[in-house]
């Protein structure tokens, strides 16, 4: 019993001993009875020769094996109990529900989202681990095992034979008196680098701030030449859009009254402490009321042309009707959400071309900005106290 | 020879172009937006512009920052009046300072009408600007100083240095002598008067403002001596 299990677990991690252990049912394929002994000394042998480190490692592996085991089971448990809290089927209760009961019943007012409580999958929540980097004997398998972060440098590695390679290309296409098309040079705006997070997560690996500024700087040089087109796929592996399309074309639907004119309305018109929603309503003669009032209801110039800023920018002040209810914050803030509220309710009322032309004027971003709190010790947000000596 | 050719034709090999919209380490500080988020275009023409030079296909997949509150597409927004507003306001008091700049600009009208009226021939009419941003564009032009003096030490001893004003810093200059020639005034003459005439001064080359430029000038031209201590 004990023996088969060492068989079995040495069977397990690699070729040499299989290859030698086959090559001893090879050369004794009748007695059987022996190969079990001979394999016995030969597993003894073997053993004397595994390093020490290997061994460690199959003993933290086999631990960190068990570890896992054991949470998934009991996250297997606590999903059960969870469904069966929330009185829902614990065999069809996703990570969705799962997500939902957490914030439903352990609910947190922490502003850190991370700080609050969470129920994930034991792969999710524990880091994940490299697999075994050398061999029984105890020699690396990678050559730059040495280095310590073996991926992290074996990518700055491939940077730089894609550099070389990228190179020769050049100076062959250079002979050739043939020059590089700029337009046909990669073009990736609107990505950017992979964070430090996610490089650390693809490379399974801790890396210092220094050293990915070095993979930046690296790959930036590799994306900045004029053929780096020819490995596209590489370098879109560590790239990530800088926006996500889908919140300024996630259009509202419209909707119709009873006088057969369409409108949109937007709540949650936030900027400053002013907040308030929009009625947009087409066609119509431009007529603006704003809590009941015209657009008098502003005294100074200034918040009167932000209310109509969208609706000169995209040609429809006398196309809509526009209703708005504001309250909380000055006359700015109040201009403001009102102002967003109708740029973002125009958008259903506007082609694509018109929306993009919004976003790059600024309309469609929300203005999160407030003021900043006064400091202790301090005058004000910023301003120190007039500093005396005694 | 190849690797030659490379280094006269490809630029990249040895200059490491990096997009500042793409630097990913926050140096923004408290800033509520992203390093990576563009500024606004928010006039129509602006973006027309980058329309015909293709740069609006660069920054369709960029975001950008909320257009501030006092930029609108209007045609009465102008970038240089709203500056001058903003160095004409004290405590944050903008309704008044856009108040007395828009009153001054009521005052050039006037003046610069009642001239129009007064004038006899159609040549003299024809010379006579009335539109108050076009002078004050001039003004601000007109006050801009080439040169300005800066102490450096040399030997323990401080030298009023003549240097090369950079653009920016010389309008500023020239806003601010603007307005401080406007508040040197007797009680009973409001701001927004004497601004007016000051900025009709200027535009004609005339006036106190002007003559602090020349002034300013012909030190920098009585200072030339020491001008080699901006290098050595």
């Amino acid at each position: 019993m004990l023996r088969s299990l060492r068989l079995k677990r040495l069977l397990q991690f690699n070729g040499k001993t299989l290859y030698n252990v086959s090559r001893l049912l090879r050369s004794e394929p009748t007695k059987l009875t022996t190969v079990e002994s001979e394999n016995e000394s030969e597993a003894k042998l073997e053993k004397k020769s595994m390093s020490k480190a290997m061994k460690a490692y199959l003993e933290r592996a086999q631990a960190h094996d068990e570890f896992m085991k054991q949470q998934n089971y009991e996250f297997q448990i606590g999903k059960r109990h969870l469904a069966n809290m929330m009185g829902e089927n614990p065999e069809t209760f996703t990570q969705d529900d799962v997500d939902r009961a957490i914030e439903y019943l352990f609910p947190s007012g922490l502003y850190e989202k991370r700080a609050r409580p969470i129920m994930k999958p034991p792969e999710e929540v524990f880091p994940k681990r490299k697999a075994a980097e050398f061999d029984e004997t105890g020699r690396p398998h990678h050559f730059l095992f040495y280095t310590g972060k073996s991926n992290y440098f074996n990518l700055l590695y491939d940077i730089v034979e894609h550099i070389n390679n990228l190179n020769k290309y050049e100076d062959s296409m250079l002979n050739k008196n043939s020059y590089p098309d700029p337009n046909t040079k990669l073009q990736l705006d609107g990505y950017q680098w992979m964070d430090k997070e996610a490089l650390e997560n693809v490379l399974i690996e801790k890396i210092i701030d220094k050293e990915y500024t070095n993979f930046v700087n690296a790959i930036e040089r590799l994306y900045n030449h004029p053929y780096s087109y020819r490995i596209k796929e590489f370098i879109l592996k560590y790239r990530k859009p800088l926006m996500s399309q889908k919140s300024t074309s996630d259009l509202p639907k419209l909707q119709y009254d009873s006088d057969g004119r369409s409108y949109v309305t937007v709540y949650e018109c936030l900027r400053k402490r002013a907040r308030g929603h929009v009625t947009i309503r087409a066609p119509g003669s431009g007529i603006i009321s704003i809590n009941g009032k015209d657009l008098m209801y502003f005294e100074d110039t200034q918040p009167r042309e932000q209310v109509i800023f969208p609706l000169i920018f995209t040609k429809m002040l006398n196309k809509v009707d526009v209703e708005a209810y504001v309250e909380g914050g000055g006359p700015s803030g109040q201009a403001g959400a009102i102002r967003w509220g109708i740029s973002w309710g125009l958008r259903s009322f506007v082609d694509d071309k018109i929306i993009e032309s919004m976003r790059i004027a600024g309309l469609l971003t929300r203005d999160y900005r407030t003021r900043e709190r006064k400091k202790p010790g301090q005058a004000g947000a910023r301003r120190k106290f007039t500093w005396k000596k005694r | 020879m190849a690797s030659l050719k490379r280094i006269f034709f490809g630029k990249h090999s040895f200059i490491n172009q990096r997009n500042s919209i793409y630097s990913l380490i926050q140096q923004n500080g408290m800033s509520q937006y992203p390093s990576y988020y563009i500024q606004p275009v928010y006039r129509k023409e602006a973006q027309e512009e980058l329309e015909k030079s293709g740069e609006i296909m660069k920054i369709t997949h960029v975001p950008t920052r909320a257009a501030l509150n006092d930029q609108t597409s209007s045609v009465y927004q102008d970038e240089l009046v709203n500056l001058f507003i903003n160095y004409v306001m004290r405590d944050g008091l903008k309704t008044l300072a856009r108040g007395l700049v828009e009153k001054s600009f009521e005052n050039i009208k006037r003046i610069q009408l009642e001239k129009y009226h007064k004038a006899k021939t159609e040549a003299e009419k024809q010379a006579i600007e009335i539109n108050p941003k076009n002078i004050f564009h001039q003004a601000v032009n007109n006050c801009k100083p080439l040169l300005y003096l800066t102490p450096i030490k040399r030997g323990g001893v401080k030298y009023q240095v003549p240097v090369p004003i950079p653009d920016k810093r010389s309008q500023f200059l020239s806003m601010k002598w603007l307005i401080e020639a406007a508040r040197e005034k007797e009680r009973t003459v409001h701001f927004p008067e004497k601004l007016a005439y000051e900025l009709i001064d200027a535009a004609s080359n005339t006036g106190k403002v002007v003559k602090r430029k020349l002034d300013l000038h012909k030190q920098c031209e009585a200072n030339r001596a020491y001008a080699h201590y901006r290098w050595s």
